[in-house]
Parts: C-alpha cells; structure tokens; sequence
C-alpha cells in the first residue's frame, strides 16, 4: 500500500505555500453531493509539488445539480479545465438506500433508470455549456444489504441497482469525449469499506471520505490531473542488479541470479510483466545500471525467464559511470525532458544522488523486498494520458527505429549525407476525427521545439478545425526506417485575406533535427502564396525549455519586426530538397 | 507531555506554541473551527493511538477537555 501524510499535514503545508510562479496552472472545480473540506489543500499542496499552481471552485453544498443545470451559474463563470463531480450512493439512492426492499423490483429498476436519464441531462448540459473535463465519481456497492445472505438471489436486487447504475454511467460517458468515470467503489474495495467511511466523522461533520483517506483520493484524482496538464511521466529508468532480477550478475554469474519461477525470481519476473504492460501502451523503458555490459546484455538476451528483451529497452546505459550523467545521456539520446523519467533502483545511495542532483527526475522509493515492486509500479498515478492514441501503442516500435537512425548517423559521412539517406516523406494532414485527439497531445506534451507553447484541449482543436479563419494541420513522418507517426502541428490563423499568424508551431521531440520543421514552414508558405497571401508572422515566446526553436524562425528567413518575426511572401520559399512533402 | 499536545495543537492550527494553554479554545485560537477540530481528533487518534467516540468528539471546548479524554483512554498528558 502505497503511503500518505496525513490531512493535518497537507492542511500544515497548504497554509506555507508561497505564492511561487509554477510552471502550469489548472482551474479545477470540485461539485459534491457532501461536505469537501479537507480537498482543497490537499489539491494544492498535491499540485506544487508537481509544479502546477492550481486555483479552485468548490460549487455550493450539494447543488451540482442547479450548478450544472443554470447556464449563468458561478461553475460556468469560473471556467474549470476539469471538473469532478463527487457523488455518493447515499445521496443518489435517497430513501431507497435505507429501505430498498420496500418497493418491487420493477420499481427499482424504474429508479435506477429515472437515476440515470437525470445524469445523463447532467452531464449533457454541462458538455454543451463547458469545455472543462468531467470527472465523475461512480457509486460504491454497500457492503450491506438487508437480505444478508440471500441478496444475490434477488431479481433486479439492491447491490444489483448499484452495479447497474455505475454500468450506465460508463456508458454514458463513452459518448463523450471529454467525460471520464472514477471508480470509486474500486477505491472502497482497495482501502476497505471500513477504513473509507468513519461514521463518527460522518455524524459529526458530514464527511464522507474518511480524513485519513481523503489524501489517497486526491491521489488518483492528480492522474487526471497530471493528463490534462501534461504532467504525465514518458519513461521509467531501470537498474538491474536487484531491480530486474535478484542477484548480482558481476558476483553470482549468469546462473546464479535470481529470476524464474521460484521465489523470490517470481516477483522479479512478475515486475517486468508489469513493465512490459506499460510499455505496450506507450510508456518508454531504459536501462542506467554500473556493470559490465557484456555481462548485462548476455542475461538480458538469453535467460530464459526475462521477459524484457533488448528491443523493449530505446536506451541502454550499461556502464560504470555516474548514474547522473547516464540519465543525461539517456534523456539526450531520447530526446525527453528530465521531467519525463521514473527513477526504478534498488540502491537508496543511487536513489538518493539521482534524487539530490536531478530532482526534476521522479526517483521512486521502493524497498529491498522485490513482492512489493509491483504494487508500488501500479499505483503510481503519473503514466495517465486522457485517450490512448495509435502513437501510444507503437511508441516502443518507434524508439527502437530510432536507434537504427542513430546508428546510420554515426556511421554518415555528413548530416546531409544522413538526411538524404533517410529518405524522409512528410504528410500533411487535416485536424479530423482521427487526428484531433493526437494534435491535442502533442500541444500538451510538445515542450522543445513549441514556438508558442499554447496548450489545447480537444474541444479547442475541434473548435479550430471548424473555422474557416484557422488553418489547423498535423505532419505525418516517415523514412526508410519507419513510420514517427504525426509528429508536428501548425495552427495558422487568418487575421485577413493578406496576412496570416502562426499561433502554434511545433514539432515532437522525435523528429527534431532533420530539417522537417522547414518542410512543414515551407509547405506552409507555399499555400499562403498560392491564396494570395502577402506576409505570415509569427511568435517565439521564450519558455524554460523552447531554446530548441528559439532561432527557428530567423534561420529561415523571417524578419525581426516588433515582438514578432514576419516573412513578406514575395521572397524564395526554401524546402529541402531531400524532403518529400505532401497533402492529404 | 504537555509539550507534545501542545505541539500537535500548534501545527494543526498553526499558531506558535507559546500561545497554546490548557485554557486555549476555539475562542482563543482563529483556525479552531469546526472542520479542523477534526483534522484535530484524526491527528491525535494516530498519535496515540487511541480511537474517541462521537460524544468525545462534541465534548471539546477547549485543551483540558482534550486531556480528559485522553487520560480516558489511558494517555496522560500531565
């Protein structure tokens, strides 16, 4: 079980809190069918120390309903870019959650559908008048039930109401983009019923979320949060010695480790299950460890029960330097910002020099015992993406590609001579159904070569591709090694039939360095020219990461004028001739 | 062990130690509110381990009220 401070902790440090510029900021509302004090300390205590300042709305007790309902209501003037929505059985149950044998099944069941029409409006309304994210909680199944033994027997029954409305509601909010589930009564299940309700707090306050385990609810709402900030962790870095498998290969030799059926190999093998699991869904793994690479490469090829293989690893730092200037070399090498890693080592002394002396790094405390490695891994919160794109699921394939390229690099005589030789296809394509969920990632995620750093949830991008003002676009990247997927997004707006600004420029880490960011601005140029367009400017707004593509524009030919950078259209248009472009 | 509940006082409500007293009540000290009196009780309760009931939990209107309770449940403060 993972640990927390105590609420009178989090309500200690939320009153210390300086007012410190953070790097992000969330407007969060919080609506509830019940009492929510403890949860905004705990929001803002949780989000400064991921760095983002968060500034909240707690709707009035027990009216999310009217909240939602009222077009002009305080909720939809605070302009949330989430909301969650606390419900409880209690609440939503009414008297049928005391006496839910009082009336027939058939009348149960008109309840729960009555229940679900209502939620239903609720939340349509609130997509309709929003555009912040919906979270909702879903309804813990009592461990009670007044027919004790036999409550599973019974037609349409009272737990049976309580599955069947958590059933609805998830398909509900599968017709919404921007609507999420909770489940809350897997938070019951995990923490236990009678740990999760303190009746004596209840009675005395209202409160329906023990003190003590408020904190561990706030938890798994940051994963939401983490998502939509773009917070979320892109890579784990694993030791090996004792972390992979037990054992020390230098010491007890090929044979001598422990990693197989048998205890303790089993939590071992079980571990990199889990890692695989992740890296299925787009989750980078690397290697930093002190040892001989020969000797690490051999276990990592050829004991029969690794269950990761070389190719699931896009960075390998086996070695005897510094673990610090490994993981340098390993954010370089994948071009990730250091706030992307998840830190996996055995070793407290390793742990804490990475911790002291790269603290961006989120370096995990786990114990000796490997049994608890698993736990640990699945309750972290920080790998949530808010919708899993074709990008996620072929993230691992692509890195791997990326080796080759490295390889081919090293081996070219010159960075033209490399360029040409990759063979590199750029697609344009247009901001549609396919394509909006992974162009909304890539403003959230994109930190390097962003221009503007302007962050757009889907509903902004679906907004964009709907204006006939706004030219919105994604770039698909190929060469002779594969597929990068969409990896560049422009958003033009067109002030008027002469003049056109870049509102975002930007381009995935993957692809940097290869000339494609002028392809795309080329493109770009071109069809400015073909509608008659006089001159484009655009923007860099300095960020702590954008140096990358500070002189982008300058490079290319654009002229200093103001705060902005402007290309008048009548001068030579430059596309690198080792780059194919084209429109779809 | 005075000083220990004091201290525990002090950080709940953050007021520095010095003003906190037996006499000291949600009168006295501006962050003793309802709400934080429970922040309060959770704290002691996995302090000392020990578990109140509900009427201890309405019996509070100030720090010697919170020692009584205590020696209850067998913690003496003084």
């Amino acid at each position: 079980m993972s640990k927390e401070p105590s609420l009178s902790d989090y309500v200690e440090r939320d009153r210390e809190l300086s007012v410190q510029p953070f790097a992000k900021t969330i407007r969060i509302a919080v609506m509830s069918s019940f009492t929510t004090n403890g949860i905004e300390e705990i929001l803002r205590v949780k989000c400064a120390e991921n760095n983002i300042g968060c500034i909240t709305y707690f709707g009035p007790y027990n009216q999310y309903n009217q909240e939602i309902l009222n077009q002009g209501s305080n909720l939809y003037k605070f302009k949330p870019s989430v909301t969650f929505l606390i419900l409880d059985t209690r609440s939503i149950l009414g008297n049928i959650f005391y006496s839910p044998y009082s009336v027939s099944d058939v009348e149960r069941k008109n309840f729960v559908n009555h229940k679900i029409e209502e939620l239903d409006s609720v939340i349509r309304t609130f997509t309709d008048n929003s555009d912040s994210k919906l979270v909702i909680t879903n309804f813990n199944i009592p461990v009670y039930s007044p027919y004790g033994i036999i409550e599973s027997k019974t037609e349409y029954g009272f737990h049976e109401m309580v599955r069947e409305l958590n059933s609805k509601l998830s398909e509900i909010t599968k017709k919404y983009q921007s609507v999420y589930v909770y489940d809350f009564d897997r938070f019951v299940n995990r923490h236990g019923d009678d740990n999760v309700f303190d009746y004596r707090q209840y009675y005395f306050g209202d409160i329906k979320i023990a003190l003590r385990y408020l904190p561990f609810f706030i938890y798994d709402l940051m994963g939401y949060i983490k998502a939509i900030t773009g917070t979320s962790k892109k890579c784990i870095v694993l030791d090996l010695d004792n972390t992979l498998w037990g054992g020390i290969i230098g010491e007890d030799g090929f044979d001598g480790l422990k990693l197989g059926p048998t205890p303790p190999g089993n939590a071992y093998v079980e571990f990199q299950r889990y890692l695989l699991s992740l890296w299925q869904r787009g989750i980078l793994l690397a290697i930093n460890s002190k040892n001989n690479p020969d000797d690490a490469m051999q276990v990592i090829r050829d004991h029969p029960y690794m269950v990761l293989r070389e190719s699931n690893f896009s960075s390998m730092s086996i070695n005897w330097e510094d673990k610090v200037n490994n993981m340098k070399k390993i954010a370089q090498e994948l071009n990730l910002g250091l706030d992307s890693f998840v830190y996996f080592d055995d070793d407290p002394v390793n742990r804490a020099n990475v911790n002291m002396r790269l603290p961006e790094v989120l370096t995990v405390d786990i114990p000796k015992d490997p049994s608890q490695f698993v736990s640990i891994l699945t309750q972290m919160n920080d790998f949530n993406v808010l919708k899993i794109t074709e990008e996620d699921l072929t993230r691992g394939q692509m890195y791997l590609q990326q080796k080759k390229r490295i390889e081919l690099e090293k081996n070219a005589t010159n960075l033209d001579d490399f360029l040409k030789q990759l063979d590199i296809k750029i697609k344009i394509k247009k901001a549609d159904q396919f394509t909006i969920p992974r162009i909304s990632q890539l403003t959230i995620k994109t930190n390097q070569f962003n221009l503007t750093t302007k962050r757009y949830q889907e509903e902004d991008i679906r907004k964009f591709s709907q204006n006939d003002s706004v030219l919105i676009g994604c770039a698909q990247i190929e060469d002779k090694f594969g597929d990068n997927g969409l990896t560049g997004v422009f958003i033009i707006k067109k002030e008027s039939p002469l003049e056109w600004e870049i509102d975002t420029f930007l381009l995935s880490c993957r692809v940097m360095g290869r000339g494609v960011e002028n392809g795309m601005l080329g493109y770009l140029l071109q069809k400015a020219k073909n509608e008659g367009v006089k001159k484009i400017k655009g923007r860099y707004i300095p960020t702590k990461k954008n140096k990358p593509c500070e002189g982008f524009l300058s490079c290319y030919g654009f002229k200093q004028e103001g705060d902005y950078h402007v290309f008048r259209l009548d001068d030579y248009i430059k596309i690198p001739s080792y780059l194919v472009v084209s429109e779809e | 062990m005075s000083e220990r509940l004091y201290g525990i006082l002090s950080k709940v409500f953050s007021v520095p130690i010095s003003q906190i007293n037996d006499k000291s009540s949600p009168e006295t000290i501006e962050n003793w509110d309802s709400f934080n009196g429970l922040v309060l009780v959770d704290r002691l309760e996995s302090e000392f381990k020990v578990k109140f009931a509900l009427e201890e939990f309405q019996d509070v209107m100030n720090v010697s009220d919170i020692k009584r309770h205590l020696k209850n449940h067998g913690v003496e403060i003084d």
